[in-house]
């Protein structure tokens, strides 16, 4: 079994305050072939540099000292070191850049690798990019490479389709805890809802609980509402040292939190061990548990990411101090089982936090008001950065500017919808984003804060 | 024959020509559709096919390949660790003193499903037919909980719990689909 050391357990420190600048997407498209990468990788950077920063390319970039680039898959975009691709379309060369990969959090991976070079002081203004291209080949074979980031071995054979591998966690899931079936189709149906708000969402749509247990099964118990698909886009964020930070914008977001976790690739070497604890938990609470942990059905990478994070930012209490929620909602299933080892509920009880309403808008977390993976997008290397641009934005308030001004939705050739709902969390202060790999091989937790004092 | 260049430049270069011509297996194609859209106007859409042959080593673990093909189940534990448990998949290190482990014939007289999922719309390169029921493997004294299929199937089946026996494939292919399960009753 797994035991820590007082080593392992050690808490981040980052050795000098890091901000959140700027934040620029693309809208996400199943099929994307008006535009290569590189073009997708500039127009979301621009969008951060022009309408978040408010300068010019050309002056950003006098300021930047070293680029981060976030892509999951090279066999999808059939390009090895793509990042020196497109690192060279916008324009920044000789700078240094690295190229992050851990599966669908590389996104998470890559801001955390960006918090890094600021932190250290290697660097004072670092953008963030990250794509990805799905759209080369056919669904069929875009799953058999998904499946690639399976246990070739062991797994990948059984299936090529990560979508079975969730669904064995959910069949488990289901048996132990026994929650209602109807309650995880409820959140596919939040999820995509909320991305009809979204100009940049891929699958936008109001369902009925009843059409989402109807649709189609891809490997049961899992219906197709309740996958993400294929997704073409870009994303990119701007990370700046505290000078920078305050000369670029007076409303600056700081990174309180980072946590990074890691697990067997195989689901099935998850070995049993003790609950790791999160701040707001007792060893009472589970010391009559006779289910396995972490077993089938929770994810140890998101508890550790999650209790270094918590600890990191002082959060002893995560539904009531953090204001706004991004999570990996990369099936229905795994959402829940994210919700309890995040800590929003105890194990076994994840589904209370949707049914609570905590969950929705004016709710005590509302949780993937950005459409999420489900209703947004999943364009594996991009994701992660999404996740932070929509909470940044929550933060700064500036969720309506970047999604219901037409501008943006002429800008992808979408028209609005007449009956637009407003998400904008009311005095959101700080915000969390959950970036997770395989069947939970790799997650980050990333935690924003209003990083100016309010007057 | 070509003549070569001098040097020094001043060379008699030979007025016959060799050609370079562009091998006839490359024979382009333009997609007009795509996940059943229209390639819009102006924009090219190359296919790009390609069959590439990997040669990929089971290494230390070639024995429970082998064993598959021979017909038994092994799985490696670790002498240095105690009773932690037997591990299926097999490794050759353990993960946690990185001391090399021995092999172990695995007892599946108890063996049952621990959870599954029948899977219709398999991802490219799925060798069995569908629906597929995916399963995975729970054995008293094993750490890990193996996925594999069940090989044959009735109503109402897999269930968790559900009492099953290994099968070995007579045609072996050297991958984890040589070992199924089938009900034990
Ligand atoms: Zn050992």
């Amino acid at each position: 079994m797994i035991s820590f050391g007082n080593g392992n357990l050690r808490v981040p420190k980052l050795s000098r305050p890091v901000y959140m600048v700027a934040a620029g997407l693309t809208d996400f498209r199943k099929f994307y072939p008006e535009k290569q990468s590189t073009e997708l990788c500039l127009e979301s950077l621009k969008m951060a540099v022009e309408d978040g920063l408010g300068i010019s390319p050309r002056d950003f970039k006098k300021m930047v000292n070293f680029c981060v680039y976030s892509q999951f898959a090279d066999h999808f975009g059939d390009q090895l070191l793509a990042a020196a691709k497109i690192h060279d379309y916008l324009g920044f060369d000789p700078l240094g850049n690295i190229e992050v990969k851990t599966g669908g959090a590389t996104g998470g991976s890559s801001v955390l690798a960006g918090v890094m070079a600021i932190a250290s002081g290697y660097a004072s203004l670092v953008p963030v990019i990250g794509w990805e291209r799905m759209d080369e080949v056919n669904t069929r074979q875009g799953n058999a490479y998904i499946a690639s980031a399976a246990c070739k071995d062991f797994e990948s054979e059984l299936g090529w389709l990560y979508a079975t591998y969730y669904a064995l966690m959910m069949r488990r899931y289901i048996h132990e805890y026994n929650p209602n079936r109807e309650t995880l189709t409820k959140i596919a149906q939040k999820n995509h809802h909320y991305a009809r708000f979204s100009p940049y969402s891929q699958l936008p749509g109001d369902y009925t609980v009843d059409e989402i247990l109807k649709s189609a099964v891809v490997s049961d118990p899992l219906t197709f509402p309740e996958c993400c698909a294929m997704s073409v886009g870009a994303a990119s964020i701007v990370l700046a040292d505290e000078e920078t930070a305050f000369r670029l914008t007076d409303h600056p977001v700081s990174v309180v939190g980072t946590g990074s976790g890691s697990h067997t690739l195989r689901t099935a070497d998850r070995r049993n061990m003790p609950v790791l604890l999160l701040p707001n938990e007792r060893p009472q609470l589970y010391q009559d548990r006779k289910n396995e942990w972490p077993g089938f059905t929770s994810f140890l990478a998101a508890r550790f990411a999650a209790y270094l994070a918590y600890n990191m930012a002082d959060i002893t209490d995560p539904v009531k101090e953090l204001d706004v929620l991004e999570t990996h909602d990369a099936f229905t299933v795994s959402d829940i089982q994210t919700y309890e080892d995040i800590g929003l509920r105890p194990y076994g009880e994840g589904a209370d936090f949707i049914e609570s309403g905590d969950a929705f808008i004016g709710g005590r977390l509302p949780t993937n008001l950005s459409g999420g993976l489900l209703g947004s997008m999943h364009s594996v290397g991009a994701t992660g950065i999404f996740q932070l641009s929509e909470i940044f934005w929550q933060i700064r308030g500036e969720w309506n500017k970047f999604h219901a001004d037409d501008k943006y939705w002429g800008r992808f050739g979408k028209t609005k919808p007449n009956n637009f709902e407003n998400l904008q969390v009311s005095n959101a202060r700080r915000g969390m984003a959950i970036s997770h790999a395989g069947t939970g091989s790799h997650v980050t937790a990333i935690i924003l804060e209003r990083g100016w004092s309010s007057e | 024959m070509l003549q070569l260049l001098s040097w020094k430049g001043g060379g008699v270069v030979s007025k016959q020509r060799q050609q370079v011509t562009i091998s006839a297996d490359s024979k382009t194609k333009l997609a007009d559709v795509l996940f059943r859209q229209n390639i819009p106007q102006g924009i090219i859409l190359r296919e790009n096919p390609r069959n590439i042959t990997h040669f990929h080593s089971y290494g230390g673990i070639s024995k429970f390949f082998d064993g598959l093909a021979a017909g038994t189940l092994w799985g490696t534990v670790c002498g240095s660790c105690g009773n932690a448990g037997i591990w299926l998949p097999p490794r050759v290190h353990c993960p946690d003193c990185w001391q090399e482990m021995s092999w172990v014939k695995i007892d599946t007289s108890q063996a049952t499903v621990y959870t599954h999922s029948t899977t219709n719309y398999p991802g490219a390169g799925f060798k069995a037919t569908v629906p597929c029921p995916l399963i995975s493997v729970e054995i008293p004294g094993i750490c890990t909980k193996l996925m594999s299929y069940l090989s044959e199937f009735g109503d109402g089946e897999p269930y968790i719990g559900m009492p099953i026996r290994p099968v070995f494939s007579q045609n072996p292919t050297y991958t984890i689909l040589d070992l199924s399960w089938v009900s034990r009753d």
